[in-house]
């Protein structure tokens, strides 16, 4: 063993006693040199007891130089290394004691002074750790706002195609059975091929600015999307990883298509229907003009053919006027906006230039481009201005609304207002003109004079619908998991970490115990868990028609009534619809061989097998607990500090949540336990599985 | 066709000559005195003169157009009696509110068969007689 191994005291001690042994050994050579030279053996005991006491006189004088030394020197600068290395690991402020190190000259305030620059530096990175944190915090919330809003949706992309991230366009655009998830493959909700196509056409270009615009269909309804697809590029350069993942953004475009396609097919039958009888009559009237021409029952029958391709033509014009009337309104994208709203912009525009106007909007909302509509209003208030008591009166008229501008006083000549319209509109675009509003508004504009000295002006418009509460707010979180764009996926269940598997907690509520007995499912909640998270927008919670009556014991527990699910889908549907939800996930229920046991015996009906490996929180519990604690739901969430609120105990979804969060609460104990990875877990929990038995068996 | 002895008048505002012969000939056939006039400027002073007993009035005229004359006409209490019937090449639903509210009587699109033409001016006629 080395001496530099040994503690400073202990190697002090050490040197003491080697001067002492050193010292003792040259006073005991010394007297036996002399003793030896003087030859005289009486001399042999006073030199002994002179040895003795030159020994002892040594020892004791070292002894009392090495506790001075060791209470002095020695402990205080142990005591000092363990100052300063208590407050080099932890954050403890604070002087040094003031005797610790008398001894020890200006070591001790310059260790008081490191430590306290020490403390001085580390709070000062502290706080520009937090400021940054809060900033980027900030950062990420105004980010998260302004995907929420942007119109477009907006999915992220692994290189695998599984889902990162998505905004609530994104929801509505994809819209299918089952909501977009985390941790799903595009491809669930996207045709494959020209999303792929295009992804590879990008890694091909290697440049991390390169798009790639591309049309592609939801899956559920066939909606045609025009897509515009950027691999994520990395760090300052934006360089590209060797397997990138990338953006999509999303358009609906089929209503355009829609338009465009029916507008061809009208053109076309447009023609059509008009060269055929222009032909016809243009070979007739020919005929009848000639000098020569037929005379008698011979011109009868020509022109009863000419009078016929003429009413033809005249009705060929009339419907096809018709149907491009009704979809001229379709073909230029308008929304609705609150008649009330509209009256009030009206009115701030008014006021703004020095005009009066009251207002009285029926409740409704008007098929309207707003912004035009007020220009187009404000300019003819503005030209009213002279008239007395100017009203803007918004009303229902038929399956539209009709809005008046009326006014005490004489009416406004055709001309006026003829030439107003000809004026062009403040909107910021210069060929914008009335008539181009009404033009694209499919309307009309007209004077009236009304009963008592008043006069008006009337523009319809086609359609307007009553007014409803403003509906609840769509959720339009945006829902996504970065830590997902950086991980490998792999195959085996069993090697995966724990944390990186995707788990589905569930519950069912049921009309009894009995599955064997006829018992049915009638509600399925589910929640899922990706990356250690619960997603909170990936919800699954549905009632299931039973197909038979649900027993008032039953009902007395979980609340579900027999009116409840009359017009609920029944478990082909719904099993369906879970199967999708819990794909490639881990199933965790709390006593899920229960839960199970309902599902597979409709896996047949359902026609897909829940072949998901299964987690069990009452195992996992006995796991981490031990087997004599109780395992309930309620022991188990107490135990871990989970309250599940009063009125969502024994509704499916509250008891999933409980459930969730208590697989969460359990996760880092069965880490703490050694147990990594989910083959690990499985291999634990079959040594418990005489408690219940173990599914994956 | 004699009313009550008094031989009925149409004044026909119409830019385009084509269907101004077919109007003419429909007319005399049906036994109206009848006029013809080309644009929208001075038809409202013509009509002050003459007081026809129906205006056969196009929508799109060359100078005034066919709104103006008609809300002229109407805001004009002497000439009360006056019967309106708009046509117009268009003829959209909204166009024919316009028209109607306008104070017009009648109102009928282009092309239209001359069979309902004499029809509408018939009805138009008629319930001026019975009134």
């Amino acid at each position: 063993m080395s001496l530099a191994r040994l503690s400073l005291r202990i190697r002090v001690f050490l040197f003491f006693a080697a001067l002492a042994a050193g010292n003792i050994i040259a006073v005991i050579a010394g007297l036996l040199f002399g003793y030896e030279r003087m030859g005289d053996p009486s001399m042999r005991d006073a030199m002994i007891i002179g040895g003795t006491v030159a020994s002892f006189a040594i020892l004791g004088s070292l002894a009392g130089v090495w506790f001075l030394f060791d209470e002095h020197v020695a402990k205080p600068i142990e005591r000092l290394a363990g100052f300063l290395r208590t407050r080099t690991h932890s954050e403890i402020d604070g002087e040094i004691e003031k005797d610790l190190a008398r001894y020890l000259g200006d070591l001790a305030p310059a260790a008081q002074e490191l430590t306290s620059r020490l403390n001085a530096t580390r709070q000062a990175l502290t706080e520009a750790v937090q400021r940054e944190t809060s900033r980027l915090a900030d950062e990420k919330e105004r980010l998260e706002a302004l995907l929420c809003d942007v119109p477009v949706g907006v999915l992220l992309c692994t290189a695998d195609h599984q889902l990162a991230f998505y905004n609530g366009q994104a929801v509505d655009l994809l819209g299918s059975a089952h909501a977009p998830g985390l941790d799903r493959r595009v491809f669930d909700y996207l045709h494959q091929p020209p999303i792929a196509h295009a992804y590879e056409r990008l890694l091909q270009t290697e440049d991390p600015d390169a798009a790639s615009d591309l049309l592609c269909a939801t899956l559920a309804d066939g909606k045609v999307l025009a897509a515009r697809m950027r691999l994520l590029s990395e760090g300052e350069d934006r360089h590209l990883v060797k397997r990138p993942g990338y953006v999509l953004t999303l358009r609906d475009v089929s209503n355009d298509m829609r338009s465009h396609a029916q507008r061809e097919l009208l053109m076309d039958e447009l023609f059509d229907r008009i060269r055929r009888p222009a032909a016809a009559l243009q070979s007739l009237t020919g005929v009848l003009t000639a000098d020569d021409g037929p005379v008698g029952p011979a011109r009868d029958k020509v022109r009863e053919a000419a009078s016929l391709e003429a009413r033809q033509l005249a009705g060929a014009i009339h419907t096809l006027f018709e149907r491009h009337e009704q979809n001229r309104a379709d073909w230029w994208p308008l929304a609705m906006i609150r008649a009330s709203d509209l009256a009030e912009a009206v009115t701030a525009r008014v006021e703004a230039d020095g005009g009066q106007i009251t207002c009285d909007p029926a409740p409704l909302m008007l098929r309207c481009e707003g912004f035009e509509m007020v220009a187009l209003l404000g300019k003819l208030a503005g030209r009213l201005n002279e008239r007395k008591d100017l009203r803007l009166e918004i009303s229902e008229d038929g399956a539209g609304a009709m809005i008046a501008l009326d006014w005490t006083g004489p009416m406004v000549p055709i001309a006026h207002l003829e030439r107003w319209l000809d004026e062009p509109l403040d909107v910021g675009l210069d060929d914008v003109t009335g008539r181009r509003v009404l033009i694209s508004h499919a309307s009309e504009l007209w004077p009236e004079k009304l009963a008592d000295g008043r006069a008006r002006l009337c523009l319809p418009l086609r359609e307007a619908r009553r007014e409803t509460s403003r509906p609840a707010p769509v959720p339009r979180a945006v829902v996504y998991d970065f830590d997902l764009l950086g991980k490998a996926r792999e195959a085996e269940f069993a090697q995966r970490p724990l944390e990186d598997l995707t788990y589905v907690v569930f519950d069912t509520e049921t009309t009894g115990l009995l599955p064997t007995e006829g018992d049915e499912i009638v509600q399925i909640a589910a929640v899922r868990i990706v990356n250690g998270r619960r997603v909170h927008s990936e919800v699954f919670d549905t009632l299931v028609n039973p197909g038979r009556a649900i027993p008032a014991a039953s009902t007395a527990v979980h609340g579900i009534s027999d009116a409840m699910v009359t017009g609920a889908p029944d478990i082909a549907d719904v099993g369906r619809r879970f199967h999708k939800f819990a794909e490639g996930a881990v199933l965790i229920a709390h006593n899920a061989p229960f839960d199970m046991e309902f599902l597979r015996r409709k896996e047949k009906l359902i026609g897909q097998n829940f072949e998901n490996p299964v987690l069990d929180t009452v195992l996992l519990s006995a796991v981490v607990f031990g087997q004599s604690e109780s395992h309930s739901l309620d022991s188990l969430t107490h135990r871990l500090g989970i309250t599940i609120p009063e009125e969502a105990r024994h509704t499916a979804i509250g008891d999933t949540v409980a459930t969730a969060d208590a697989f969460l609460k359990l996760l880092p104990a069965l880490k703490a336990k050694g147990l990594m990875s989910f083959g690990d877990v499985v291999t634990e929990v079959r040594k418990h599985s005489r408690l219940i038995r173990d599914l994956n068996a | 066709m004699a009313d009550g002895g008094r031989q009925q008048r149409v004044l026909i505002v119409e830019d385009e000559d084509n269907i101004a012969i077919a109007l003419d000939y429909l007319m005399t056939r049906e036994g109206y005195d009848h006029e013809r006039i080309a644009t929208g400027t001075g038809a409202v002073e013509k009509i002050r003169d003459s007081q026809p007993d129906l205006v056969l009035l196009d929508v799109m005229l060359p100078g005034v157009s066919g709104y103006e004359i008609c809300q002229n006409i109407r805001s004009d209490a002497g000439l009360a009696g006056v019967k309106i019937l708009m046509m117009t090449a268009r003829g959209s639903a909204m166009e024919q509110r316009k028209g109607l509210a306008l104070g017009a009587d009648g109102f009928i699109a282009k092309p239209f068969d001359l069979k309902e033409l004499r029809e509408e001016v018939r009805r138009i006629l008629d319930g001026r007689a019975a009134s």
